[in-house]
């Protein structure tokens, strides 16, 4: 844990962090892919990737980026509460997937590379290459496998170039785990202007985006029963992991506790559901007695629906929670602001949500364009 | 005309599995396999075509198999192009996607018809559209992708290099002359669009001359997918080309065998055995015992005629046939719980049409033990006269049955050899089989050869002797067989 402290070169008017030190504060340039989530609505993500985009750019790293977001993003105005929301702003090289109706709000020149065969409520996804800078509407897929459709068709056109999603944290939870090995945590005055439940808030999330990696011979183990039963979404092994393992294909996980139990007759050491886990799934799980002293695995972080008090009777219970895609949460970015406009105590935010993490956690401020 | 079964007798069959191996690339293609064009009598000529087409395919792939993956590459990026060829007919004023999508089917179609040992093997007639590829990429620079190019118009040239210059100044720019530059920016962009729009345009109507090799392209890529698939599927068979006959001839089955079961029986480690029949007009009736195959010998014989009127190589040795007006397959109806019909109700409908059909054409009608619910004298008699009247008939008849058909005119009887009497005895000194183990090895015991025989022959009887081996009470078995002989000395 450490107090907010910010070096004074970096720090701009108002007490924002310089734009330019984004990448720099992410550690984004090895990585391969990034999805940025936020905690609520108007947590700012859409400013963070044109941060990100804008100094990507600036940067002269000669990887493109390759875009898309987990349903509609980058529209004029807020689709639910009708504010204005700012846009994504491209530059001439940089990849993107979106559907076809958002084609026509895009005035960056797009240069049609492929058509995916995905479809989505705003048309089929297309992939393209900005040939100018402009601004850009994002409506991608908002299914785990055809973001890797996505992923893969942009990685045609440049096998080397930055994926980055963007998309809500509930869109990403639906869509299914293990879209983007890192991801960039948007959290904003909206959720809470008090900064101790900011604070508190936050470091719940990153406890559970941060859940460590499953053992790696077991996820092996059923990487490879998922190969022959995608179908399957409760996979249990035994304390022996060499001994078989039960598994049950369901259409999802909601109300299924006692058929999930059915699994834990043997003992096992860990057990691997496919879908949300939420309080009332763990509430449920939690009133059988075999469901105790194991490893508890989701596909990744985002999956995790459950409340702190949810967590302590998990962890009372010897349940550690594992990913089987472990995320890495590169930053917290703070939207000192509410929806509405109102602004928040910035510094008292940034300080509180500095305490709770050593991930860097920023304020950049809005980009220029 | 057409092929009549329904869906439980299409499933019993296997005709929807076995048309599902045969792996379509492009929309077109897959379009003509779910067609199921019948080649009716007068279509003889176009099946014959059809399937010359595929042979001469087989023998190419059989030579140079590479260029049946470069094509199917090909194929597999064509797009359901239908909607966007409308819009250029009617004018619409398309967006990028679909120029994209049809620079993109230009692209495949003169690449396909540069594989010219291919496209003539499969017979068909692929247009190389130059001039139009050149269209949709004015620059020349062979890029796979598209927009609306800087190059249809001077116009659009100044107005994105203005858009550029001002994105210059905007980068640098801040407060009241940053929107001001903002502004101008929309108005610039509102001018693009209007330019692209009339670019789009122009860039429709000058697709429209295309329009008529376009679509001969686009068909010409579906029977070549088509082509191409039933090639391969006929090389995964080993099956042959059928030989088409006249009208007045029988249809000759050698070695036939029924691609599913045939998988199934491989993967327990047992072989199908393949089936010969000879079809003339009339009626031929296949007996056999119970458990000896009777409703795969008939599934099969209907398979490989079935799929030659489709235009694929059936799976046999050898096959000529005349082709029929209609084939019918009737598995006996169950009749219907949900309507509340009977099973005889639903059987006597399709007795009735069967038969009227095969007066007014030449079909083939096939039946696996009609009226296998009836009282069996009754049941007999309607055999017996079912047989008689197709026996007369210009149609074929065949059907398999337990009941006893007197022998006549027009009829040919078929028998199923049944079980390996000398292998029994083994079986009977093995105790503590699973039930399925022990069915599995009495149709180990089985010869499942169709033979011809005279209508005198004895009628195959073994289903006491199968219950017996499957563990049935001793003193059950005993009374069966002692009704049985006294039935037999009273007949």
């Amino acid at each position: 844990m450490r107090a907010y402290v910010t070096n004074k070169d970096e720090v701009l008017e108002g007490g924002l962090t310089s734009p330019s030190l984004f990448l720099q504060k992410a550690h984004l340039e090895g990585l391969r892919s990034l999805a940025l989530v936020g905690l609520s609505k108007n947590a700012g993500k859409t400013t963070c990737l044109n941060h990100l985009i804008r100094t990507w750019q600036k940067s002269g790293i000669s990887r493109p980026l390759g875009i898309t977001s987990i349903g509609r993003d980058g529209e004029e105005e807020d689709v639910v509460n009708g504010q204005p929301k700012p846009r994504i702003f491209i530059y001439a090289g940089t990849y993107l997937a979106t559907a076809k109706s958002s084609l026509s709000r895009c005035d960056a020149l797009l240069d049609i590379l492929a058509l995916t065969g995905i479809r989505t409520n705003f048309g089929e996804v297309v992939i393209c290459k900005a040939l100018s800078d402009g601004y850009v509407e994002l409506a991608g897929p908002s299914q785990a496998a055809d973001l890797f459709d996505c992923e893969h068709l942009l990685r045609e056109q440049d096998p080397d170039l930055f994926f980055v999603v963007d998309g809500a944290l509930s869109r990403r939870a639906q869509a299914g785990g293990g879209i983007t090995q890192s991801i960039i945590l948007a959290v904003g005055a909206e959720t809470s202007a008090n900064p101790d439940e900011l604070a508190e808030v936050t470091a719940h999330a990153l406890s559970l985006l941060n859940i460590p990696a499953l053992d790696a011979i077991i996820a092996v183990r059923i990487q490879d029963l998922l190969k022959n039963q995608p179908a399957i979404r409760v996979v249990a092994f035994p304390q022996a992991i060499e001994e078989a393992a039960q598994s049950l294909a369901l259409p999802s996980l909601v109300g299924q506790a006692k058929v999930i139990v059915g699994v834990l007759e043997g003992n096992p050491g860990t057990l691997m559901l496919r879908g949300a886990l939420t309080d009332t799934l763990c509430k449920s799980l939690l009133a059988e007695k075999r469901f105790r002293n194991l490893t508890l695995a989701v596909e990744d972080g985002t999956r995790l629906f459950i409340s702190p008090g949810i967590l302590r009777k998990l962890n009372h219970q010897g349940i550690q929670l594992a990913a089987f895609y472990p995320l890495s949460v590169q930053m917290v970015c703070l939207n000192p602001f509410k929806a509405d406009g109102t602004p928040a105590d910035r510094t008292a935010l940034l300080n509180a949500l500095g305490h709770i993490t050593t991930i860097p956690v920023e304020d950049f401020g809005p980009t220029p364009l | 005309m057409t092929i009549y079964l329904n869906d439980a007798e299409a499933k019993l069959v296997g005709l929807d599995e076995i048309i599902a191996q045969c792996h379509c690339r492009c929309p077109q293609g897959n379009h003509l396999k779910a067609y199921r064009h019948f080649y009716d009598p007068t279509e003889k000529g176009e099946l014959q075509e059809e399937l010359d087409a595929i042979a001469a395919l087989i023998a190419l792939l059989n030579t140079t198999p590479g260029v049946a993956i470069d094509a199917q590459r090909l194929l597999s990026q064509l797009r359901e192009l239908r909607g966007t060829l409308h819009g250029v007919e009617s004018e619409r004023l398309l967006d990028e996607t679909e120029f994209f999508e049809l620079k993109k089917a230009i692209a495949i179609f003169n690449q396909l018809a540069d594989l010219k040992a291919l496209i003539a093997a499969a017979k068909v007639r692929l247009v190389v559209l130059d001039e139009a590829e050149r269209l949709l990429d004015p620059a020349g620079t062979g890029a796979q992708g598209f927009h609306i190019y800087t190059a249809y118009s001077a116009k659009l040239g100044q107005i994105r290099k203005n858009k550029r210059e001002l994105e210059f100044k905007l980068e640098s720019s801040s407060g009241t002359t940053r929107q001001e530059l903002l502004k101008k920016r929309n108005f610039i962009n509102a001018e693009e669009d209007e330019e692209e729009e009339r670019v789009r345009r122009e860039l429709g109507i000058s697709l429209l001359h295309w329009m008529p090799e376009l679509r001969t392209n686009l068909e010409a890529c579906g029977w070549l997918d088509f082509r191409l698939a039933r090639a391969e599927l006929a090389l995964k068979w080993q099956a042959q080309k059928p030989e088409l006959l006249s009208a007045d001839e029988p249809a000759e089955i050698t070695d036939a065998w029924h691609p599913l079961v045939k998988a199934a029986l491989q993967k327990s480690g047992a072989d199908f055995t393949p089936h010969s029949i000879r079809l003339e007009k009339g009626a031929a009736i296949i007996t056999g015992a119970n458990m000896g195959g009777k409703s795969v010998a008939l599934q099969t014989c209907f398979l490989t005629l079935a799929l030659t009127q489709l235009a694929y190589f059936p799976p046999c040795q050898v096959l000529k046939t005349p082709l029929y007006d209609f084939l019918s397959f009737a598995a006996g109806e169950s009749g219907d719980f949900n309507l509340g019909l009977s099973s005889f109700g639903m059987e006597a409908i399709r007795l009735r049409d069967d038969f009227h059909r095969s007066q007014l054409k030449r079909g083939l009608v096939v039946m696996d033990e009609p009226c296998r619910g009836t009282n069996p004298s009754e049941a007999t008699a309607i055999i017996q006269a079912l047989c008689q009247a197709y026996a007369l008939s210009q149609s074929s008849l065949l059907m398999a049955t337990h009941y006893k058909v007197a022998p006549g005119q027009g009829l040919r009887f078929y028998r199923i050899k049944g079980i390996r009497q000398a292998g029994l005895e083994g079986l009977r000194s093995v105790s503590g089989l699973k039930d399925t183990e022990l069915i599995r090895q009495i149709q180990q015991l089985m010869d499942f050869h169709l033979e011809e025989v005279d209508g005198s022959h004895p009628h195959p009887s073994a289903a006491i002797q199968i219950a017996a081996l499957l563990g049935m009470d001793i003193e059950l078995i005993q009374a069966m067989q002692k009704l049985w002989q006294e039935e037999k000395w009273q007949k």
